[in-house]
């Protein structure tokens, strides 16, 4: 009987080393390059559907730096091989500095102009706020406007029921985001809420499952439920261009799905894949696309939403103090 | 008139035994010990960081104990409620985890007694722990959670060491996890699609030592002073679990010093406190 009580004893007491140690990289440069490396390589979601070789780029990166490469130019390369995935949500953030990859939107037209939509023609200067939402009566008072600049900036159901009470007797809306680079899905569902009718599909989301490139989850729906207390009943038009990202993109994939909806701008940046942050042995966080996200019909959004009616900003018109986009949305609406 | 001096004497020694009876009524005492600590911790948690923590943590602990009933000394039950915190770094100390914990067990223990002024106490506790453990630099996974129940083999050692003119108390306390349930999301499920879309799957597992592996061992010493015992201790406790192929790792070292007291409890109809307490009730 002791015995076997010495042995239970032991057993529950070393137990705990008999369980494997997750592998911890050495903090040298070769080590923080494999543990960047390998966390792309196991999590970041979009691989196989940009189709990059990821062994590839870990040849010719591991020969742009030795251990004794200084930290600046370490980072750089490390910067540069994430550039490569072309995801606004990839960024290496050290003390010093913070890798990004911008093309998705510097490449394209701005198509948007905050000195534009601050004029008389449109806010002016006594817009009302409420919460993140900027928003004023346009075209002699027949459109309600409302300029949202950050998913990040909150707003409750309170002020969106003042907001819609104050443009009520107003023909059509007129929803900005266009330089909108994201925050919260939550606000994003918020906001579509007021414009749905009923609770709508309006996409899927998938999680990585494990180490291959595509191994995902089923894909689990994402409702965008009808707000119970405030509704917009008229026209809404969504104004995007490329730099409408993230939560962004998400609630452009929302409103897509909206009665009464149209949107009308630019193709949006994208960013449909949900963010995760992870970790280097030298403290450097790495922020990178982790579950994908897809329309109703299962199509990935990571690359951006093509508008109802793609327009863009004249020169022309921006000189006589005119936003082009904002004006083919209240034609829209007045149609 | 000697006949009535003999039966009013009769009456007052059957009073006397009477009273007697009632001295020797007995109540069962719960000892109550209250310690707070302060310890080194080191959490390992894959789902906000493949880098481990190191710091130092606050803890307080409340135990109560007591036996079932008066006829029976050898079954006791036993709570336990713990609460901790701690704030952890990584080795660059470039970010920190906030860790909070909570933690309540109960269960019953035999009572051996081999010889005089040795206990061994062995039993199960059940308990409910919640943890949760936050990164607030990332982004989408910021926090963790630690959600667990589990049922714990338990084992105590009390020896009291006789010195000149007081009695020490050594105890050593064992508890390890057997078998439960717990919550660990999979390494890519965001709390979103957990919580706001309802997509639980593969977040609840069965444990048992093949997936959690714990010990729970604390060392103290009760020392009676004047008015009061006190207790010194060190505790040493180390849990490891693994499910959705990521090992979490938690291991804190604590220096204790709190103080333990028996109480007696009487409340209701059935357990009215002897006439020689007083109540602020009464």
């Amino acid at each position: 009987m002791k015995k076997y009580s010495l042995i239970l004893l032991l057993t529950v007491i070393l137990l705990p080393a008999c369980m494997d140690e997750p592998g911890e990289k050495p903090n040298t440069n070769k080590g923080n390059f494999e543990a960047l490396w390998s966390i792309i390589d196991t999590r970041y979601c979009y691989l196989d559907y940009k189709h990059i070789n990821w062994d590839s780029i870990h040849t010719v990166y591991k020969q742009r730096f030795t251990d004794s490469t200084k930290v600046f130019t370490f980072f750089d390369v490390m910067g540069s091989m994430l550039g490569e995935l072309k995801d606004g949500h990839v960024n290496l953030y050290s003390d010093f500095d913070r890798s990004r990859y911008w093309k998705w939107y510097t490449d394209y037209p701005s198509n948007f102009s905050s000195s534009l939509i601050h004029s008389n023609r449109y806010l002016s200067d006594n817009y009302r706020i409420a919460g993140g939402l900027r928003y004023a009566k346009i075209d002699n008072g027949d459109i309600g406007y409302i300029y949202y600049g950050s998913f990040s900036d909150s707003f409750s159901d309170t002020n969106m029921s003042y907001v819609i009470t104050y443009f009520k007797d107003c023909k059509g809306l007129i929803i900005d985001v266009r330089d909108n680079g994201g925050g919260s899905l939550d606000y994003s569902e918020q906001l579509a809420s007021y414009f749905f009718v009923n609770d709508t599909l309006t996409g899927y989301m998938r999680h990585k499952t494990g180490d291959g490139h595509s191994d995902f989850s089923d894909p689990v729906e994402i409702k965008t439920t009808a707000n119970k207390t405030t509704h917009w009943k008229n026209s809404v038009a969504v104004l995007t261009n490329r730099m409408s990202f993230s939560a962004t993109n998400d609630f452009v994939n929302r409103m897509k799905m909206a009665p009464n909806s149209i949107i009308v701008g630019d193709k949006t940046g994208g960013g449909g894949g949900m963010p995760f942050s992870s970790e280097l042995p030298n403290g450097w966080m790495i922020r990178f696309s982790a579950s994908p996200m897809y329309n109703s019909n299962m199509q990935d959004t990571e690359w951006g939403i093509e508008p109802d009616v793609k327009d863009s900003i004249k020169v022309a018109d921006q000189a006589k103090g005119i936003d082009s986009i904002i004006e083919r949305a209240i034609a829209l609406i007045k149609k | 008139m000697k006949r009535n001096i003999f039966l009013f004497q009769l009456f007052l020694f059957s009073s006397l035994l009477f009273a007697q009876t009632n001295d020797e009524q007995k109540y069962l005492l719960t000892t109550e010990t209250s310690t707070y600590g302060l310890s080194t911790i080191k959490l390992t948690d894959p789902y906000l960081s493949p880098i481990s923590y190191s710091g130092i943590g606050l803890r307080y602990e409340n135990e109560s104990r007591r036996f079932l009933s008066t006829q029976n000394t050898n079954i006791s039950k036993q709570s336990n409620f713990k609460l901790m915190c701690g704030l952890a770094f990584n080795p660059t100390i470039t970010a920190s985890m906030t860790y909070m914990g909570m933690n309540y067990d109960w269960g019953m223990h035999y009572h051996f007694r081999p010889f005089t002024g040795l206990q061994l106490l062995v039993g199960g506790l059940c308990d409910v722990d919640f943890g949760l453990k936050d990164i607030s630099r990332n982004v989408n996974n910021p926090i963790n959670l630690d959600l667990a129940t589990n049922l714990n083999l338990s084992g105590v050692v009390i020896y009291d060491i006789p010195l000149s003119r007081k009695v020490l108390q050594l105890q050593i306390a064992l508890q390890s996890p057997i078998l439960g349930y717990m919550f660990v999301p999979g390494e890519g499920t965001s709390y979103y699609e957990i919580f706001e879309l309802g997509n639980f799957t593969n977040t609840t597992h069965f444990s048992s030592l093949h997936n959690k592996r714990g010990i729970n061992g604390t060392f103290s010493v009760d020392v009676p002073f004047k008015y009061s015992i006190w207790r010194f201790g060190f505790n040493y406790h180390e849990l490891d679990y693994s499910s959705n192929n990521l090992i979490f790792k938690r291991k804190d070292v604590c220096l204790l010093i709190g103080s333990t007291f028996d109480i007696a409890t009487f409340a209701g109809r059935g357990n009215r406190a002897p006439r020689n307490f007083i109540s602020t009730k009464e």
